[in-house]
């Protein structure tokens, strides 16, 4: 094996052009075919029952995303010009979006207004034309007012704004369809204003967003951490292969990726965050060990020099990276795609950074002879090198404490543990579009604002369903239902409106009573229900209906209206769904959820889940490679301590700091097991390697600390510095990645440096286990 | 070559034009008017079965006595639901005038022992729910539209002036409407809607037609709304014409009251 990267490294222009030759095809496959995937239904597992269930109620019922105008006017809307404009935009949007029909629209003046004196009943607009005389006027907002369908969902409380809703596929929002609506709705400023909200705004804004504030913040990661790396390596050159490791890993990854056609996923761009601290890892060992032997012998020739650092290298590399990447393989057990690709190609990322470490060293040292730095700086180097048996430097005063006091060490990691532990039971999950915008940022603003005008900017449909037709024309089922929607709305302050079958029936009871408040209630027959039902249909549109209950009175669409996307807020309204399951279950009556609000949700907890079982078994995997590699179960476990700490510590802190799990922080776990595996088999390795030439267990010890600690500090110091970077991000889910690469870079740095190091001396003293293998490894 | 061309098109015009009026080919309008002022008796008492299925393959169905009256410039119906049980007796009356006045409407609701009158300018007046208009049901006068016969072709076995009608006002969902006339009989065996873009969006066929009483009667047709996928079949039974029914039955004392049978 060393032989083979040798000869490969000695043909440095063979290696240029196989280089060269991948990086145009990877950059040919990625100007060609990269597209952005931000459909999130495309994410997901569309066979999942959770989401069969949920496309088939949406179709049934025509559930439909929605995107709010909401009209502002400085005093009140009910005046001319604002009627005119709500007209004129009602009118004007079907007319100029293409996949916007008439029907999609809801206003004041589309909507249908039922009422009903002592002969008639009467189901007419708001207006046609618009009034002109103040006491036409009032006599529309009085209609408003008395009408609870309206007054509070299309039309505010305190009517100074009001809603135009149009309702679009899926497919229909595009940048570009966002664009022109943008323009459109500028067009109709002044005195009012017009604010555009809704899901697919905030979606269309994130995935925008996010990917933009990445392009804008990478540059500055690479440049920071390259400037580290110049003054922690001392060395152009060896800084440069990092980066070239780092550069050809991702593009590798991305390359692979759409030369297979497989889109780009928001979760990939956490792809080359992974492959940065793995691949730095790498490429500071190599370097590490080479600087090492050059201040041992410094004239030491070339291929002595690669021979020695291969021999000292190529083994714990190769196992750190096939480790890594097994450890991401493992993801591929999850049930969302987009998960499967990121394990993926994290792996063959990591296997390229490998094979790059291994080739770009050696192949620099034939080329131009050994690091300058290496040299110059051998003198001091070399005092503490003599020095290792009586520490005087201050790794080795580190590791004179450490080892004096070891139950101390294993004491305070437990405590740290602990403490992360107490802290990972307050871990909640939340996935909210919004959570990721500045409260400052004009969508959050928006969204505020409708939520405090109007129902709310989220919606969760609830599917009742049963076996039996007419089922809701029951009065007692209805009643259960508007039982229901009352105490919720009541309840939860976030829930700002219902919407269901009950409402229509509740209205047309009142109206037919001449507009008695005291029938604003669920009529007592089902007899009464179905002539309310057939009355709706001759004079209201019957498709109104369509939109609550089915043809055979089978199903039934009961909509609340969120203040919040959050997913932990439409978790609290189905907990406060669930009392009323066995009640409707006396009916016949099941309860399911959909829409796209409700897939997120399912959407959010499968991923996390998915990741924390991947989590679980690359553990386990990773386990039992170390206890294979290194002959020793207990040391394959002591191996797993700084992926275990790593990981326990970031869920804690995200838990004491209330960092939400969401799909994006809980990928950045992940890195436990990247750069945790990295740490503890370089240590332990290290440490095999001088045991197995004889040095005693303390100063085994030390000197790996020396060693491999330093490589690791400097790789955690590195990376850290990069990603930290994006703290000052103005997009706040690049900043908790930033935090939470940085903290776990740390958190694997001193687990393995101190908790692992303690616990490989105590197992190495009692078993025999390196002492017997000196005898037979030394000859 | 072109001149000379030209020249002989004009003349065979010119020739089927003069021999059409020779001939006494009627023109559109007055193919419509035929159709509109077919003898229709002076009332009509019959069964009707509306089932409506929808784009799941769901139904609905609904049974309805219906009495009708022409008084001459007002058109009166009255209809009484049999089924389904949970609206069993509810009743509708309708008065659609000729001239440009809307329609009148009431609606009895037994669970409520009330008559409402119900007055709506919703833009989609579907006939309960259905694919019908009020206006698809009710005879459209022939001056609402411009009419053009398109050709004549044999359609269901029978020999049809197939017209084009153009709405004169803007207030119809339709841009036009084509129809197959059967001749002689003077009763349209189907109808294309369409939309703006110039596509068929709804289309009407009559699957039965008979003569009772010595007067052409619709007894089955389909009215199929392409964009929503749903469709309502309307079909009729014991027919009657001409049984007596005076002009006071359409009350709203008979609507309480329930059907003469």
């Amino acid at each position: 094996m060393n032989k083979m990267y040798q000869k490969i490294a000695q043909k440095p222009a063979l290696v240029m052009l196989v280089i060269i030759g991948l990086t145009s095809l990877f950059i040919y496959g990625i100007g060609q075919n990269a597209r952005i995937e931000t459909d999130l239904d495309e994410y997901m597992p569309s066979d999942h029952p959770a989401f069969v269930f949920s496309d088939k109620a949406e179709e049934q019922f025509g559930i439909k995303d929605n995107v709010l105008l909401a009209i502002e006017h400085p005093e009140s809307i009910f005046n001319p010009g604002t009627l005119e404009k709500i007209k004129s935009i009602s009118e004007e949007l079907p007319e100029q979006f293409d996949d916007i029909d008439e029907d999609d629209i809801t206003s004041l003046y589309t909507a249908e207004n039922i009422t009903a004196d002592e002969w008639s009943l009467i189901v007419e607009s708001f207006y046609e034309e618009v009034p002109q005389s103040n006491a036409q006027i009032k006599k529309l907002q009085s209609a408003v007012e008395g009408n609870d369908m309206i007054h509070g969902r299309i039309v505010s409380t305190d009517g100074s704004a009001t809603l135009i809703i149009a309702e679009i596929g899926e497919e229909t929002f595009t940048d570009r369809f966002y664009a022109d609506l943008q323009d459109f709705a500028a067009s109709w400023e002044g005195p009012e204003t017009v604010h555009i909200a809704g899901r697919p705004v905030v979606e269309g804004e994130l995935t925008k967003l996010g990917p933009q504030d990445m392009a804008r913040m990478a540059p500055l990661v690479l440049l920071v951490m390259t400037l580290l790396l110049l003054i922690l390596l001392r060395s152009v050159r060896n800084t440069i292969i990092n980066l070239l490791i780092v550069l050809f890993g991702t593009l590798t990854a991305f390359g692979l990726m759409t030369l297979l056609n497989i889109p780009i996923y928001t979760l990939s761009t956490m792809i080359p965050v992974m492959l940065t601290a793995i691949g730095v890892a790498d490429g500071i060992h190599m370097h590490n060990s080479i600087v090492h032997i050059v201040h041992r012998k410094p004239d030491i020739s070339r291929e002595n020099l690669v021979e020695k650092t291969m021999e000292a290298m190529v083994r714990p590399v190769t196992m750190t990276s096939i480790t890594t990447a097994v450890g991401f393989l493992a993801l591929l057990t999850s049930d969302v795609l987009p998960v499967r690709y990121f394990g993926l190609f994290t792996a063959l990322g990591i296997m390229m950074e490998m094979l790059m470490a291994l080739i770009l060293f050696p192949a620099s040292i034939y080329f131009f002879g050994p690091p300058k730095q290496a040299l110059k700086s051998k003198q001091a180097i070399q005092s503490k090198v003599t020095a290792a048996h009586k520490p005087s430097t201050i790794s080795g005063r580190f590791g004179e404490k450490l080892l004096a006091h070891p139950k101390l060490v294993v004491t305070i990691a437990i405590l740290a543990v602990a403490l992360a532990l107490l802290g990972t039971t307050r871990v909640w999950i939340d996935t909210s579009f919004l959570a990721n915008f500045e409260d400052d940022s004009q969508v959050v603003k928006t969204d505020k604002f409708v939520n405090e005008h109007f129902g709310g900017t989220s919606s969760l449909n609830v599917i009742l369903s049963s076996d039996e037709e007419d089922t809701f024309k029951q009065p007692e089922v209805l009643e259960t239902m508007n039982e229901l929607q009352m105490k919720i709305e009541k309840n939860n302050p976030l829930v700002g409106d219902s919407f269901a079958l009950t409402d229509y029936m509740r209205r047309m009871h009142q109206v037919m009573h001449e507009d008695n408040p005291e029938y604003d209630k669920i009529p007592d027959s089902q007899e009464l229900i179905a002539q309310y039902l057939l009355l709706y249909e001759m004079s209201g549109d019957p498709d109104n209906l369509n939109q609550v209950v089915d043809y055979d009175y089978m199903n039934a669409n009961l909509t609340f209206q969120l203040k919040s996307d959050s997913s932990a807020v439409m978790e609290e309204v189905i907990a406060e769904i669930e009392p009323y399951i066995p009640q409707l279950a006396e009916y016949g009556v099941e309860v399911d959820y959909a829409g796209s609000g409700y897939k997120s949700l399912v959407f959010a907890n499968l991923l996390m889940e998915g990741q924390i079982i991947s989590l679980l078994l690359s553990f386990g995997i990773v386990a039992l490679l170390l206890s294979l590699m290194f002959g020793s179960l207990w040391i394959g476990l002591a191996g797993t301590i700084p992926i275990a700490v790593t990981a326990t510590v970031n869920f804690g802190t995200m838990g004491l700091l209330g960092i939400p799990l969401s799909s994006s922080t809980a990928i950045i776990s992940a890195i436990a097991i990247g750069i945790g595996v990295d740490y503890a088999i370089h240590l332990i390795e290290r440490y095999r390697f001088n045991r197995i030439r004889g040095v005693p267990t303390i100063q085994a010890a030390y000197e790996t600390l020396e060693h491999t600690g330093r490589a690791i500090i400097y790789n955690a110091a590195a990376v850290m510095g990069g990603f930290a970077v994006l703290l000052v991000s103005v997009f706040p889910p690049n900043r908790q990645v930033g935090g939470l690469v940085a903290l776990n870079m740390a958190t694997s740095a001193i687990g393995t440096l101190t908790i692992l190091l303690v616990v490989l001396v105590f197992i190495d003293r009692h078993s025999k286990i390196y002492s017997n293998k000196i005898s037979t490894e030394e000859e | 070559m072109y001149k000379k061309l030209s020249m002989l098109t004009l003349i065979l015009l010119l020739l089927i034009g003069v021999g059409g009026t020779l001939f006494g080919a009627p023109d559109g309008l007055e193919v419509m008017e035929k159709v509109y002022y077919r003898p229709s008796g002076d009332d009509m008492t019959a069964d009707l079965e509306m089932i409506m299925t929808n784009s799941r393959g769901s139904t609905r169905e609904r049974s309805i006595t219906q009495y009708s009256i022409d008084t001459g410039d007002v058109d009166k119906k009255l209809m009484f639901f049999l089924a389904p049980a949970d609206v069993k007796d509810t009743s509708f009356m309708s008065w659609s005038y000729d001239d440009a006045r809307d329609d009148d409407q009431w609606i009895y609701l037994p669970a409520l022992r009330r008559v409402k009158r119900i007055s709506s300018d919703s833009k989609n007046d579907r006939f309960m729910g259905s694919d019908f208009t009020y206006d698809d049901l009710g005879e459209r006068h022939p001056e609402e539209d411009r009419h053009t016969i398109l050709r004549e072709e044999n359609f269901q076995g029978e020999s049809c002036y197939v017209i084009e009608n153009i709405p004169v006002g803007d207030d119809d969902a339709f841009s036009k409407t084509v129809v197959w006339i059967a001749k002689n009989k003077w009763i349209g065996l189907k109808r294309e809607y369409y939309d703006d873009k110039g596509e068929v969006y709804k289309v009407l066929n009559i699957d039965e037609f008979k003569k009772i009483d010595g007067y052409w009667v619709i007894t089955n047709m389909l009215m199929e709304d392409l964009e929503r996928d749903h469709s309502t079949r309307l079909k009729m039974d014991n027919v009657e014409f001409d049984t007596g029914l005076t002009d006071s039955f359409f009350s709203e004392r008979q609507m309480k009251r329930g059907p003469r049978r």
